[in-house]
């Protein structure tokens, strides 16, 4: 319970963050966060994909704690990018949601990985849920080209910038770094999880 | 070559040790009594054996090749916890679905033998679901010896069984054991378990405790391994 | 090949012992003509504009009903431990769940049979125009839903929540293969044939059913055993 409050305080930091540069400065179109969050939020997802290999191939759970925590990073990163979008999106257009495909595309590519946290959620057994977790996150990151590709066929055209300039740039950096320290907190409380649950079962 | 080799087998739930450095061996033909208390870890060493799960190190080598390996599973049986038949058929069309599954020749005419052995001539036609508890025990007993398999591997195979299945199952694994297969069997009912086994392996905690033939000390008294090699 | 009779072995066991029990595939149906009926509420069933869309409400029909078929699935092997008794066989994983996502391919397909004309009727549409065209669409978007439906029931099997977590993990996979469908499906079912913007819809469910058919093929010895 804690831990997810304080996930969401995170997110809401994000967009708080993005969203206040954005809406009260004359910078508002420019959207200076909006491309950099899901940046940080497709690295998070690449690298989940890569630890989530590493794990079938060594099955050391620690990729296994790599891949949940950049995971989970990436999704926050993600969320954070969708609602600076539809923001950035309500001032261009004066709706919060224009079918804009590469708005509609992250949300579908976050719909993917919240289903890989629910799964992780419903298995209990530790090397079962690592397995069952990695195998998913393959399935899932074929998957976003094929999204990506489906949206933009469907609706396409960006209704709000989606180029890469220097002060974006920049902000990727920045929002990397906070990324990544977030994703080592996660994973070592990844860690102790199951040094208590190994605990748990010598006790019994 | 050893029938079943288990060499420095560790199973880990997360970081915790299920099983730790199990070094087992049956010799072809012989009869493996695999014993212990609930949650000792017999069921999971049966389990990788039969190659339901992996390891996390060690091997596992039934006629020197890998328990997955398609040959090993045609020459394996197992009886689980489970009777491993389909409700929804008759016991004919689950034997002959497994006997296609194994690749037998002539899967229903083997199927009709099976039932015959083991008494279940008469209900071959009739739905599973239907079965009485006894009648479903022997219909597993026969799904696993179907495809004559050297290695049978029985998880605690004479739990719940009436005395008409117990009948069956230690005359069949009598006349397996006279044919020169190999059995593992993990088990509680010391006494028939002792009756066939040739050898002994007492597990205590994930480890092996105790492995080596059996001696008349242990079928005397089938509480003496646990009072002997148990902490 | 001895592949494909295994693959056939496992779908006719699964087929049998569904047409026996008849338990998924009649609440499948059922609640496709529910939902059919539901949808009528929502939009006007005689109106135009609901004939134009109508081809895309026809899917969501068949990915939700069909899900009722996927879910017994893998489940249908956990009464008696039947699933140790497969993964003992000398079978790959592979043919063990190709046989199960052709025998759920076809059923799922009948249950899709059964609709259309229903619908047809329901939404006054000229179905039958592009039939051919309109049957290929339903096989590779049909095919799509049953393999990853299949993995996740593999998946799920053993978890908490089966029944939650399916749909769960299904649908988000699914998006492009259903997005493509329903665009072909609404514009065949209109009477309209295939043209240019189209065909690369087509291509992209292709796309989608040889990658996952791959993908799946390759890792469900690793969901199975671990």
């Amino acid at each position: 319970m804690r831990g997810a409050v304080l996930n969401l305080m995170g997110v809401a930091a994000i967009g708080l963050l993005g969203l206040n540069h954005d809406s009260f400065t004359s910078a508002r179109e420019e959207g200076f966060f909006y491309i950099p969050l899901a940046g940080v939020a497709a690295i998070a997802i690449l690298a989940s994909l890569v630890c989530s290999i590493a794990y079938l191939r060594t099955r050391n759970l620690r990729f296994d704690s790599a891949a949940v925590a950049a995971t989970e990073a990436g999704l926050a990163f993600l969320a954070a990018a969708i609602v600076n979008g539809c923001c950035l999106t309500a001032y261009a257009s004066g709706r919060f949601w224009s079918w804009d495909s590469a708005l509609t595309s992250a949300l579908v590519c976050w719909l993917l990985y919240a289903a890989y946290l629910m799964l992780r959620q419903s298995v209990d057994e530790i090397t079962q849920r690592a397995t069952y977790a990695a195998v998913w996150s393959i399935f899932a990151f074929l998957d976003i080209p094929l999204a990506v590709g489906a949206m933009s066929w469907w609706k396409p055209g960006v209704h709000i910038p989606t180029s890469w300039t220097l002060p974006r740039v920049v902000n990727l950096g920045a929002l990397l770094l906070v990324a990544i320290v977030f994703a080592v907190v996660r994973m070592r409380q990844e860690e102790l999880r199951r040094d208590i649950d190994s605990l748990r079962r010598s006790a019994q | 070559m050893s029938a079943v080799a288990v060499d420095g087998v560790w199973k880990f739930y997360g970081d915790y040790p299920a099983l730790r450095d199990i070094r087992l061996e049956a010799a072809p033909g012989t009869c493996l009594a695999l014993i212990g208390r609930n949650g000792a870890g017999k069921t999971t060493l049966l389990r990788i054996i039969a190659g339901f799960s992996r390891p996390g190190r060690g091997q596992i080598r039934i006629f020197g090749n890998q328990p997955r390996e398609t040959e090993t599973r045609r020459q394996t049986g197992f009886i689980g916890h489970g009777i491993s038949v389909y409700d929804e058929l008759s016991a004919l069309e689950n034997l002959t679905l497994y006997g296609k599954l194994y690749g037998l020749p002539d899967p229903r005419r083997t199927a009709g033998e099976w039932l015959e052995r083991t008494g279940l001539a008469r209900v071959a036609n009739g739905l599973v679901r239907e079965f009485s508890r006894g009648m479903r025990q022997r219909l597993a007993v026969a799904r696993a010896f179907l495809h004559d398999p050297k290695v049978l591997l029985l998880d605690e195979p004479f739990t719940a069984l009436d005395d008409k299945a117990i009948a069956v199952l230690q005359g069949l694994l009598r006349d397996a054991l006279a044919q020169g297969r190999t059995i593992v069997m993990s088990t509680h009912q010391l006494r028939e378990a002792l009756e066939l086994a040739s050898h002994v392996a007492l597990l205590t905690r994930g480890q092996v405790a105790f492995h080596g033939a059996r001696t008349p000390e242990m079928v005397d008294d089938p509480g003496y391994v646990y009072a002997r090699y148990a902490d | 090949m001895r592949f494909a009779r295994q693959v056939w072995v496992v779908a006719f066991k699964d087929l049998r012992a569904e047409l026996r029990t008849k338990e998924a595939i009649n609440s499948s149906l059922a609640f496709a003509l529910v939902i059919l009926l539901m949808f009528s509420y929502a939009f006007d069933p005689l109106a135009d504009t609901t004939r134009e869309m109508s081809g895309g409400l026809l899917w969501i029909v068949f990915a939700f009903a069909g899900t009722l078929v996927l879910n017994r699935s893998f489940a249908r092997e956990l009464p008696n431990d039947c699933l140790d008794g497969l993964i003992a066989a000398p079978v790959s994983g592979a043919a063990l769940f190709l046989g199960k996502a052709l025998a759920n391919f076809l059923l799922v397909l009948a249950v899709q049979m059964v609709s259309l004309p229903v619908f047809g009727i329901f939404y006054n549409v000229p179905w039958t125009r592009q039939l051919p065209e309109l049957l290929l669409v339903m096989v590779l978007g049909t095919w799509g839903l049953t393999i990853v439906g299949t993995v996740s029931s593999a998946l799920t099997v053993n978890i908490r929540l089966r029944e939650l977590m399916l749909p769960m993990l299904t649908y988000p996979i699914m998006f492009p293969a259903l997005l493509g469908a329903m665009q072909l499906t609404a514009h065949l079912v209109g009477g309209n044939p295939i043209d240019e913007d189209h065909y690369g819809w087509l291509k992209m469910m292709i796309g989608f059913d040889v990658i996952y058919t791959g993908v799946s093929m390759v890792l469900v010895e690793t969901i199975l055993v671990g």
